[in-house]
Order: C-alpha cells, then structure tokens, then sequence
C-alpha cells in the first residue's frame, strides 16, 4: 500500500503511544480528518466568490475585511485568523504562495493540493510567475500586471476572479460552478461557461 | 476505519468540488499524521506553534517530501511541548517485528 512502510509505520507507533497518554483520542482524529476532507473545501470559498460577484455591497465589504465578510458565511477557524481577499481585474492578476511553508486559507479553499507545497512552486512563482502560469495553463496578455503574495506573514489570502463573460443574470447557484480552486489561487481563471 | 477506502468516498456524492484536484493525501499515513497533529492542536500546543517548526523543517530540507517535514515538525513540537518519553523508537520497533501482511 505505502511505498514508505517505515514511516507509515513510525505514523502509527506515534499515534499508538499519543492514545495511551491520553493526548489524542483515535475518533477525534477519524473525525477531524472527515472533517477537512468533507466539509471544509473549496466550495465554501466559491459561495463567498459567487455572493461578491451578485451583490455589490458584499464585495466591498469583502475587499474591506475579508476575515469578518467570509465569516458572515459561516466560515472561520484554523488558518483563518486574518483573510485578505484580492481582486482581479483586466489590468492586474493576483496570484498566491506560501514561499516559507503551506499557508493557505484553510476555511474557504480546504488543504492546500500537493503542487501548492512543492519546491519548484514556492520558489519558481516568485522568480517567474508567467512562465510558471503558462505552464499551468494560463498565458496573461503582456500588459496584464502579477501581482504575486507570499503568504508567509500571517495573513492568508484568496483571489476573487473576475467574473466571466456571458453570466449576466445568472444566480449564486448557476455560478458556483464555475469557481474552482485554482481560479482562487490565481493560477486559472474561473470556468468560462458553455 | 480510515484507509483506502474512505479515501475513495471523496469520489462519490457529497464530495467537495475537486475541479482540479488531485487528492490532499496521496498516502494513508499523511492524513493520519495531519489529523493526529490537528487533534493534538486543542490541548498540547497551538497551531501557530506547531506552523514555526514546520516551517523551520521545509526550509532545512526543501527538496523532502512535505509530508515527512510535517511528521518530523510535529515530533519537534511535541518536544517543544514537554512530551517526551514517549518511547516512539520502541513502539516502531515492536510494530516492524509483526509477521509480514498483519493488516493487509
């Protein structure tokens, strides 16, 4: 099963002698780990990027306070002291990275993936972020600014997309959709519909 | 309990948006090793110290596997925390002398 049988195993034997001091209790664990990996994901980040996208008033309390707006959501906690919210536009491009570590918005984008944490990311995105970008797929006109934070200080940050083309009218629900992961870390733009 | 096969109900309904995504956990062990350091995070230490020396791990060896920096931070924090004596080395031991195939 694990190509590291000695650190799966070095796993367990912590886990075992952390249960017998009484630290940790096995069902707790079960729980917190469903719980990062059902409730706590990408989806909540979309529903504060699709209300921002309908409602004027929200967006600019978002972009003011972006930690308090996201909770009016119901979202907060672990990693999710201090969210600052960056906007898209035509003229500039937000990205974010976390150059010392993985610090990431837990409460509105989940665990951070595995490219988020890897070395050539952290260190390549700040060096040279179009290049990167292209090669995550997305090519930014030559006039387009990137903006790139580091999420190293200890503020975390989620991108607001700029809203796609065609969705006039549409409703929260209709857009959520088109609100991925990584449209809110700045390597994609939202999904163009049809 | 957890294992593959939860692993593989992030696929059915109720899973959250994965448009891009590829699994957090590529392994068993790493989820276990984040929810264990997580559980830990309400009474041993806080997650702001536990984020200092993972830090410190991936920057001393950048190149290592996240995963193991995360379960060589959390060894460190719970020194740092006073646990000690755990006898982590001797629990390992006595799990890698288990006949071959015991779980599997």
């Amino acid at each position: 099963m694990s190509d590291h049988p000695e650190i799966a195993t070095r796993v367990e034997a912590l886990e075992s002698v952390l249960t017998e001091r009484g630290l940790i209790d096995p069902s707790t664990v079960d729980a917190i780990i469903e719980h990062y990996e059902k409730d706590v994901g990408p989806l909540n980040g979309a529903r504060v990027v699709a209300r921002a996208w309908t409602e004027d008033a929200y967006r600019e309390r978002l972009l003011a306070n972006g930690t308090k707006a996201i909770a009016e959501l119901g979202y907060g906690g672990t990693e999710g002291a201090d969210i600052r919210v960056l906007e898209n536009s035509a003229e500039v491009h937000n990205v974010v990275v976390c150059t010392l570590c993985s610090c990431y918005p837990w409460p509105v984008l989940g665990l951070p993936p595995s490219w988020y944490k890897s070395d050539a990311y952290r260190s390549r995105m700040v060096a040279e972020p179009r290049a990167v970008l292209a090669e995550m797929g997305l090519e930014l006109p030559e006039q387009v600014r990137i903006r790139i934070w580091d999420s190293s200080a200890e503020a975390r940050y989620l991108v607001l997309p700029q809203r796609p083309a065609g969705t006039d009218g549409w409703s929260s629900e209709q857009l959520i959709p088109l609100i991925t992961r990584d449209a809110m870390i700045g390597v994609a733009h939202a999904v163009e519909p049809g | 309990m957890v294992g593959s096969e939860s692993m593989l109900d992030l696929d059915g309904p109720g899973a959250p948006p994965r448009a891009n995504g590829e699994l957090v956990f590529a392994q068993p062990w790493e989820r276990r090793v984040f929810g264990v350091t997580m559980a830990l995070t309400r009474q041993v230490f806080s997650y702001d110290d536990f984020r200092q020396h993972l830090m410190m791990r991936v920057r001393e060896f950048p190149e290592r596997p996240y995963w193991e920096s995360w379960l060589a931070a959390l060894e460190d924090a719970l020194s740092a925390a006073c646990v000690s004596d755990l006898n982590v080395d001797a629990r390992l031991a006595e799990l890698l002398a288990r006949p071959h195939g015991h779980d599997h």
